[in-house]
């Protein structure tokens, strides 16, 4: 199923899809257009990808600069990266 | 008698049906005479002969109507031969002797003729037991050999006194065979003996017994403890997965409704118990703060909560100030202590109805929770201020309990032990007047951004768990803001692509589309991959069209 079924950290993940979070951010970005049900589904596949890439690349930048914690900075230059990426 | 010599000391099949014969002289089969002679020739036969049922029937009728007098006689014919003789046909004529009670059939007969072999077999076994193990089996083809040889069968070689009697008994149950079987043994154990046969039965069959349900008294104290343990169970989960402060008021609500009976049983003991926990682990605590004083700010602290406890009894989530109290033997730091301090204040806040019961249980449950919240508060960077601000996100109860947070935090810190109990009483009610004005102040901005701050925060711990690093909370401010960013595009990307393919919805080929330009979906990975890779299975059956019987695909292409 996922890369990690079994969750390193203490705490666990939800797996479910905040899909009325997804349904009502877009409503209010294009309220002129509609969401399908199964797109729903894909929208959040999507968040999670990118969330997935923006996490390792803010933890690459924090190696290559022998930081022991994400700082701010990393995650900022890695989101240039990854929203360039997935500018589409 | 002629067979007293050949009594053994040993118990063996042989002797014991020697014995039961001997015993059974009084009485004389039917058909004595005409058996008798078939049963000295059976007798004088090797045991092994597998002669056809009914000859030997014939004969051991024939033989048993003979002699009624000379039953002894045959006795002791028989007795002479009694050292060829075996189990098998002593057996034999021990059935001649029992009445005619059965319903048996006559096809049974045949069975007869294998059991005896299985007599035989066992003739080795010297023990008893073995012995009417044996009996039972052999039981049935005795109860059928019985129907087919009881209207020949009147005279009766053998006398058994006590046996007639039990057979007569054993009649009406037709438990004859048994009687029969049980009859091998001695004489003196005939009774015994038929007292089992009406429990066979069920040893037969153990499936078939009925036994009475174990019941054990209910432990109260177990029971209760369960109970709390249960009703806590759910807010381990729950705040093992989301922001601290958020829910667990939530969650401890309704396990603080199901402690609310079991105040009256534990609190008097738990408050007992606690106060010398505190005053144990006194010292490795709140060094930081008042190192001077950790013991007494404790067991102040455990007054505190104890008459909290007892003032509102009508208010909820005492188990946060449980929780609170319960660090204080972790000895976990300053972060713990905090968190006491928060959670009595919470508990002053809701008021709980002081479950110093729950504040036992919880104790190990305020671990894990506490540990938790530390953990994902250490990632955040343990201040207040986000604390508090986090904490807007969650519902009412917690906001409010976080603004007694703010206003308890500083007197905590500041107020002495009270040694009475009326300076304790006086300083929950100071924070209730302090707590009032600060919770009316948050409500206004709340509702706007709640619901989007905690859809994103959602995605935000998403990317600390595939970060698995420790962050910065600064860091994960920024991981929100390029969220909202990322949306944006995602919606502006998705009305392109819709208004391309002429449509108003959003459908999921137009996501496809959009992964692919992103570079995620490739001629090397496809959708469904990443579907099946990323997605719980329920999304993945909704998503991936699957075939299912009757010629159907579901989802519908």
């Amino acid at each position: 199923m996922a890369f990690s079924t079994t969750v390193s950290q203490r705490k666990y993940i939800k797996r479910k899809a905040p899909r009325g979070f997804l349904k009502r951010v877009f409503k209010r970005q294009k309220p002129h257009l509609r969401l399908e049900t199964s797109s729903d589904l894909l929208v959040h596949l999507n968040c999670l990808l990118f969330v997935h890439r923006l996490a390792e690349e803010s933890r690459m930048n924090a190696f290559e600069n022998k930081y022991g914690i994400i700082k701010k900075e990393h995650v900022q230059a890695a989101a240039k990266v990854i929203l360039k990426k997935s500018r589409g | 008698m002629a067979e007293s010599y050949n009594r053994d000391s040993e118990p063996t099949t042989r002797t014991l049906l020697r014995r039961v014969l001997d015993t059974a002289d009084t009485r004389t089969p039917r058909r004595r005479r005409s058996a008798r002679v078939g049963a000295q020739k059976a007798l004088l036969e090797t045991p092994s002969s597998r002669r056809l049922s009914t000859p030997t029937k014939m004969n051991v009728r024939r033989g048993s109507h003979r002699a009624r007098s000379i039953g002894r006689l045959a006795h002791v014919h028989t007795s002479g031969n009694l050292e060829e003789q075996t189990p098998r046909t002593l057996l034999k004529n021990i059935i001649l002797t029992a009445p005619e009670s059965s319903i048996m059939t006559p096809k049974s007969v045949v069975k007869p003729v294998p059991t005896p072999q299985v007599a035989q077999s066992s003739r080795q076994e010297s023990s008893r037991g073995s012995l009417e193990l044996q009996l039972p089996e052999l039981e049935p083809p005795t109860t059928l050999a019985l129907g087919l040889l009881a209207p020949g069968r009147r005279k009766q070689r053998l006398r058994l006194s006590v046996f007639q009697q039990e057979m007569d008994q054993g009649l009406p149950l037709s438990q004859e065979p048994r009687g029969n079987a049980s009859a091998s043994s001695l004489t003196s154990s005939l009774s015994l003996n038929f007292a089992t046969p009406l429990q066979p039965q069920s040893v037969q069959r153990p499936g078939l017994a009925r036994r009475p349900p174990i019941r054990r008294a209910v432990d109260v104290g177990a029971f209760l403890q369960d109970l709390r343990d249960t009703s806590l169970a759910p807010t381990d989960t729950v705040l093992e997965d989301t922001q601290p402060f958020s829910q667990p008021l939530v969650g401890h609500s309704p396990s603080v409704y199901h402690s609310l009976p079991f105040l009256s049983h534990t609190e008097a003991e738990n408050a007992e118990r606690a106060v010398s926990h505190r005053t144990q682990s006194s010292g490795s605590r709140l060094q930081n703060h008042n190192p001077g004083k950790p013991a007494q700010l404790l067991s102040g602290k455990a007054k505190k909560v104890d008459v909290l406890a007892v003032r509102f009894p009508n208010n909820s989530s005492a188990i946060s100030g449980e929780d609170g109290v319960e660090p204080l033997q972790d000895g976990v730091g300053e972060e713990a202590e905090e968190r006491m301090e928060e959670s009595l204040s919470m508990s002053e806040v809701m008021g709980s109805t002081g479950t110093q019961g729950s504040v036992r249980t919880e104790k190990s449950k305020g671990h894990r929770e506490m540990t938790e919240a530390l953990e994902a508060k250490e990632p955040e960077g343990s201040s207040e201020d986000e604390d508090i601000s986090g904490r807007t996100a969650s519902p009412e109860l917690a906001s409010s309990t976080t603004e007694s947070l703010q206003a308890r935090r500083p007197q905590f810190l500041e107020p002495s032990p009270p040694p009475s109990t009326t300076v304790l009483s006086s300083e929950p009610l100071e924070p209730l007047s302090t707590r009032h004005p600060p919770r009316a102040r948050t409500h206004g901005p709340r509702p706007r951004q709640d619901p989007h701050k905690t859809g994103l925060s959602h995605y935000v711990k998403l990317f600390s768990f595939y970060a698995k690093m420790p962050m910065e909370k600064k860091a994960l401010e920024m991981v929100e803001k390029c969220l909202d960013k990322y949306f944006q595009h995602l919606c502006d990307d998705l009305e392109v692509f819709s208004a391309h393919a002429g449509r108003k919805t959003v459908r999921p080929e137009d996501l496809e589309l959009l992964m692919r330009r992103q570079g995620l979906v490739n001629d090397q990975v496809s959708l469904h991959v990443l579907v099946e890779r990323h997605l719980p299975l329920e999304y993945r059956n909704l998503l991936i069209p699957c075939a299912f019987s009757g010629n159907s695909v579901f989802p519908a292409q």
